[in-house]
């Protein structure tokens, strides 16, 4: 297993994450480390961001200064099959799993299953390249609660008290024993979902019982991860005063588990206007009267600054008030253009460089 | 007013952070002082609504907070009971199979399962009777955002491809045909004059093949106002200001300068989403950044005004 930093970048939608993973790993590459970088975002904007076109689950260089970077977008239906494949026992098993109709939807639509994939292609990532940091962007809060948990779920869900009700409905007799310790349960069962659901379910379930032990120890790999001492959770967050509650329900359920919290990275922070705007006298082109206007316009963009500022500053207040004390907070200013070039992105990368995240989660751990 | 009045079902969505709790709290207000009687549900368990009016929620509960206007809070795990017990009429059923240790997270994890509870919830109070005649004139839903949105959509249809028969089919059969006619339930997409919510937005339309006849509007939020009145006229101010200009006037004439990129990305924005054939609604960016009673009543007033 690689001795990599892992830093995983989390927050609400919209407020950034994927754009600010692809700077900090390009930072971070050009600071002259080797850096790969996961999206686990579905709607492909890490590509864009990166201009690398489509991302393929595999890493792809990306074009650096200095250092090396590599990225890749996270195929989470292609993880899942990789990971029958090689668990399968032999190519009949893996055939009916791949083939059965449930797996389809499991491997695809299943809640947090894509949450489950992004953090067993973070460990096969681990195992098989070389990196000294991997930067993984997270899908949304809520979801990412769901990555957080998708491990432990998983292994829940794949315990062999539930495996034994699910496989034994497979066979005659396993319908006979559940019919017979509870038959309404089976025949409601068949009468909810229709019985091809239930036979297709249960298909799946006996097919997937010889990966069992495999799945089971990559989840517990995963977990162990998640709160291991080289891992960082930053928690990107809006200056704004709705993004408050999401950010602490999710700094709470990271200290719940023990997993460690690096700091909240406040994205888009407006520029602070002036206290003073010192005029000069009107130009050639200007009258004194429409001079005078400009700058009456002029000076109700300053207040309107200032009054978003003030927003900003209370929001972050309130935000650190309700965090545990001394947690670091790096505010990242708003930048003047879209990021979606690699010039934009390090500019961006600058900006996380002066506002001294980058020192710290280098320095740390 | 967006062409969604005689729609019963109204759907907002967009990228996350572009204002969909706001859009969905202005619709159900407009509607509400239009004399409608209106039901305006969270989903996922998001709990935003009531504060915004300043009042306490009773979660999965309606409870009023302004006049005509109800809001309640649609967590997976009540609408799956609630679907199960009430709609199916399974009593026995839930209890058996949803609260026992065994089954539950198993059936509780059925691909789809919660996103289409939730759109039963929704069937479940559009069909709703008061005295003789419907509770709600109409239920606005504050949907998830894109990606995710789009899967809700099509969660009837793919519990009728899972199932193939059976009452789960039956009923989600009976959902789909409530979210896919225009006539019942109208879509509204939100945005932000940005890249990635205009280009997810676009994504969005273009993915919802035959059921785009349903996005009844789009509303571009976070307007910015133009900071100079001239805007040909700044470059010769800008160039006038700098000349000798210590760091506040540097400073200053750089948020004027960003202020006017904002502007203009709205205008560009305002193109790409006319490009989607569907009315349009702006509203304007709230520089103090609160978001209460107040503010939701002038954009459902911006709303009303709309034509």
């Amino acid at each position: 297993m690689s001795a990599a930093k892992v830093i995983l970048v989390c927050g609400s939608g919209g407020v950034g994450k994927t754009t600010l993973s692809a700077a900090l790993a390009l930072r971070l590459a050009e600071e002259g480390k080797r850096v790969l970088v996961l999206t686990i975002d579905p709607a492909r904007r890490l590509a864009d961001a990166l201009g690398v076109g489509e991302l393929d689950n595999e890493p792809r260089r990306v074009p650096t200064e200095r250092g090396e970077l590599r990225a890749l977008m996270l195929d989470s239906k292609r993880t899942f099959d990789d990971l029958v494949v090689k668990n399968a026992p032999s190519p009949e098993v893996r055939d009916r799993i791949l083939g059965n109709h449930y797996y389809r939807f499991v491997s695809e639509r299943l809640p947090g299953v894509h949450e489950y994939m992004a953090m067993e292609r973070l460990l096969s990532l681990l195992m098989a390249e070389d990196a000294d940091v991997i930067v993984l962007d997270t899908p949304p809060t809520r979801h990412a609660l769901d990555f957080l948990a998708a491990p432990d779920r998983m292994s829940g869900l794949m315990d062999e008290g539930v495996m034994r009700w699910l496989v034994l409905p497979a066979t005659a007799s396993g319908w006979r024993m559940l019919e017979m310790g509870s038959d309404v349960l089976a025949g409601v069962l068949k009468r909810l979902l229709g019985p091809t659901t239930i036979a297709d379910i249960a298909e799946f379930f006996s097919g997937f019982q010889s990966l069992w032990g495999g799945f089971r120890e990559r989840s517990l790999a995963v977990r162990k991860l998640l709160r291991a001492p080289g891992t960082h959770f930053l928690l990107v967050t809006a200056p704004a005063p709705g993004a408050r509650a999401e950010a602490i329900a999710f700094l709470e359920v990271l200290q719940k588990d023990a997993m460690p919290f690096s700091g909240f990275l406040i994205n888009r922070c407006a520029v602070p206007a002036p206290a003073v705007l010192p005029w000069p006298a009107a130009p050639d082109h200007r009258t004194a009267e429409e001079w005078a206007h400009v700058r009456e316009e002029v000076t109700t963009a300053l207040e309107r600054r200032r009054a978003l500022t003030g927003a900003q500053d209370r929001a972050i207040g309130d935000l650190l008030a309700h965090a545990p004390s001394g947690s670091p907070a790096w505010r990242i200013p708003d930048q003047p253009t879209d990021v979606h070039d690699l010039a934009s992105l390090r500019r961006l990368g600058v900006a996380l460089h002066d506002c001294g995240a980058v020192d710290a989660i280098l320095g740390a751990g | 007013m967006l062409p969604l009045t005689s729609r019963r079902v109204v759907l907002v969505t967009g990228k996350g952070g572009v204002g969909k709790t706001t859009v969905a709290a202005s619709l159900a207000m407009a509607s509400a002082r239009a004399g409608k009687r209106v039901l305006l549900c969270e989903t996922q368990g998001a709990t935003r609504i009531p504060a915004l009016f300043g009042k306490p929620g009773k979660g999965y509960e309606a409870s009023q907070v302004a006049a005509n206007l109800s809001t309640l809070s649609i967590t997976p795990q009540e609408a799956i009971q609630e679907y199960v017990m009430l709609q199916l009429h399974f009593q026995r059923l839930y209890r058996m199979v949803f609260q026992n240790r065994v089954m539950g997270p198993f059936v509780d994890a059925v691909p789809g399962l919660h996103d289409l509870v939730q759109l039963g919830k929704v069937w479940f109070a559009e069909r709703e009777t008061e005295n003789g005649r419907p509770r709600w004139d109409q239920i606005v839903v504050d949907a998830p955002a894109t990606g995710h949105g789009l899967t809700m959509l099509g969660a009837p249809r793919a519990m009728m491809d899972l199932t193939r028969a059976g009452p789960f089919f039956e009923n989600a059969q009976r959902i789909a045909e409530m979210v896919e006619d225009p006539g019942r339930t109208g879509l509204v997409l939100v945005a932000i004059p940005e890249e990635m919510p205009l280009r997810e937005t676009e994504q969005l339309f273009d993915r919802l093949g035959p059921m785009r006849n349903l996005v009844g509007g789009v509303v571009l939020n976070e307007v910015r106002p133009l900071p100079v009145s001239d805007p040909a006229a700044w470059p010769a101010d800008h160039e006038a200001l700098l000349v000798g200009a210590g760091s506040e006037l540097r400073a200053t004439v750089a948020i004027v300068d960003a202020e006017l990129d904002a502007a203009s990305r709205t205008a560009g924005a305002r193109t790409r989403l006319d490009r989607l054939g569907v009315p349009r609604v702006d509203l304007p960016f709230l520089f103090r950044r609160d978001l209460g009673r107040t503010e939701i009543e002038s954009f459902a007033e911006v709303f009303a005004r709309a034509s």
